[in-house]
């Protein structure tokens, strides 16, 4: 089972320079190398290859053809061989990737070797990024083959700025303010990225240009709520209740019990018809109060809390408008890459 | 301009709502009962008056000015009637959202002017008022009626005055009211200086009337 397994590897790592044959099929030479080795002569492919490579080639042909001949020492288990031939290979083209589950695992373990055997910056990437001047940074990353003392710069309209520098290997990210040196913003304009790696007498650069503009800031607009926050009404309708006809019956029968009350024995009993004109009037009103919709009456709790909700918005506006008197001083930094033209 | 251009400006006027209304004026209908001295001399009737009242912060005034004509009632030992004429009026503070303290005159004049007691009177007391609906408050008032003068002389050293109020916003700056009065004076004489007798006055007024928001 092993065996078969291995097998199938071999065969799709086999099949990736197959993919590759009609892109790097200029050379007559190498293309006959190609065919050699999508059909497996391995020595024919040896032979052609290293014929094209004696002949005028370009930078992508001669990738290729270093290529295919790392992919046939690694199948002929010559693995030092292959190494070489993949050492070439990345220091035509340092960008170059070996897909793991297409290739064989002997020939990307020595593509892996023949990388860590040459000093390289590779898949330097800068993303697009826009902050307020100051505020932020422009991520920045990139990988060292080899421990080596690296440099990483941005050379452009603003001059040069060191953007760090250190003993690095492998994965390194870093973070640029995008600033002078006084603290003011890099000028806008188009800037090279320049990474140099330093080892013994090896050395090596990689490049990425970038475009820094510069923009205003966006000014916060001022509040009128908050959010999870809403104003109650102040006001609150009563429920509906005896009381209106309930206290106007109090008030009249008052009345009556005082009129009755004070009314003197040697005059004799009253007229009563004034009281009952004014008591039933009372009476009536009370009635149809109570049944009428009580009138709106303020609601303490709410008028606080809207009173305390006023407040906090008056207090987030004026930081608001602290704040964008800040940001009317400032400047709105934006960092895009600029895409540039890779060897095939 | 016409009568009907002034009537219809004034009732426009009356049915705007009024902000933050302080004062209301109007006239009024007025009934009254009036009994002196003993059971047999009683007045019934009517007339017509008019009131104001007026408030600033918790300080509140009121006056009311009322002519009646009072005839002798069936059964009344009275022959004749007379007109008579009161004036009360009241200043009042506001002590709790539903109660005030108040202090007033009342003068009642009759005319022909010894066919009844005219009488004046220092007023003390409090009333309380509370709003029963929208626009809708009753009151209840009760007085002491101080060191009351009468025409025909004596003394009254009880002499009280009951009231029942009403005020309904009808529409706009429109009011209706209502006001009923009872008071009621132990008056004591002592005609050719023989001993005191008693000669009791007693008197019960409602008024109805529109009342109109400044």
């Amino acid at each position: 089972m092993a065996r078969y397994l291995g097998a199938v590897v071999c065969f799709a790592g086999l099949a990736v320079p197959a993919l590759g044959a009609a892109q790097a099929g200029q050379n007559a030479t190498l293309r006959r190398a190609q065919q050699a080795y999508d059909n497996l002569e391995y020595r024919q492919v040896l032979t052609l290859a290293r014929a094209a490579l004696r002949e005028r080639l370009t930078g992508a042909e001669r990738a290729r053809a270093y290529e295919l001949l790392g992919f046939t020492y690694g199948a002929m288990d010559s693995i030092l061989k292959a190494v070489d031939a993949f050492k070439q290979l990345v220091l035509i083209d340092p960008e170059r990737q070996l897909d793991p589950n297409r290739v064989s695992p002997k020939a990307y373990s020595a593509f892996d070797v023949a990388l860590r055997q040459v000093l390289l910056v590779r898949q330097l990437r800068v993303d697009s990024v826009s902050f307020v001047g100051g505020q932020g940074a422009v991520p920045v990353r990139f990988t060292v083959t080899q421990p080596a003392r690296v440099v990483a710069r941005a050379i452009g309209t603003g001059g040069t700025v060191v953007i760090d520098s250190g003993a690095w290997n492998g994965q390194v990210n870093l973070r640029w303010p995008a600033r002078l040196a006084g603290g003011d913003p890099v000028p806008p304009g188009t800037y090279t990225l320049v990474v140099d790696a330093r080892l013994g007498q090896n050395t090596f650069s990689a490049s990425q240009p970038i475009r820094v503009s510069h923009g205003r800031v966006d000014t916060v607009p001022s509040v009128t709520s908050l959010p999870g926050y809403q104003f109650l009404p102040e006001t609150e309708i009563p429920p509906q209740s005896w009381r209106p006809v309930g206290l106007a019956f109090l008030y009249t029968g008052g009345a009556l019990v005082g009129t009755l009350g004070l009314e003197s024995s040697s005059l004799g009993s009253g007229s009563k018809r004034e009281l009952g004109l004014v008591g039933g009037a009372a009476l009536v009103t009370g009635f149809v109060m109570m049944l009428r919709k009580p009138a709106p009456r303020p609601a303490a709790a709410n008028i606080l809390y809207n009173r305390l909700l006023r407040d906090q918005i008056a207090r987030r506006n004026q930081d608001i408008a602290k704040e964008n008197v800040a940001r009317r001083q400032q400047v709105q930094v934006t960092v895009a890459p600029v895409p540039q033209v890779t060897p095939k | 301009m016409s009568r009907a251009a002034l009537g219809a400006l004034l009732l426009a006027l009356a049915l705007r709502p009024a902000a933050g209304q302080l004062v209301t004026v109007g006239p009024q209908f007025a009934l009254a009962d009036y009994r002196e001295v003993a059971s047999g001399l009683r007045y019934r009737g009517s007339g017509f008056g008019g009131s104001l009242w007026a408030r600033r912060d918790r300080l509140s005034v009121e006056a009311a000015v009322v002519r009646l004509s009072l005839d002798p009632a069936d059964g009344s030992a009275a022959t004749t009637g007379f007109t008579a004429t009161q004036v009360d009026a009241w200043v009042a503070y506001d002590v709790a959202a539903y109660a005030s303290v108040e202090v007033g005159v009342l003068h009642r004049s009759a005319d022909p002017e010894f066919d009844a007691q005219s009488v004046g009177a220092v007023r003390v007391g409090a009333r309380s008022f509370y709003e029963i609906g929208p626009g809708a408050t009753v009151v209840f008032r009760a007085n002491y009626l101080a060191a009351p003068k009468f025409s025909g002389g004596g003394r009254a050293a009880i002499s009280l005055d009951l009231g029942l109020g009403l005020d309904i916003r009808l529409a706009g700056r429109l009011h209706g009211t209502a006001t009923y009065a009872f008071n009621r004076m132990n008056r004591k004489t002592n005609p050719g200086g023989t001993g005191e007798i008693d000669a009791p006055i007693q008197a019960s007024l409602a008024r109805v009337g529109l009342a109109l928001g400044l």
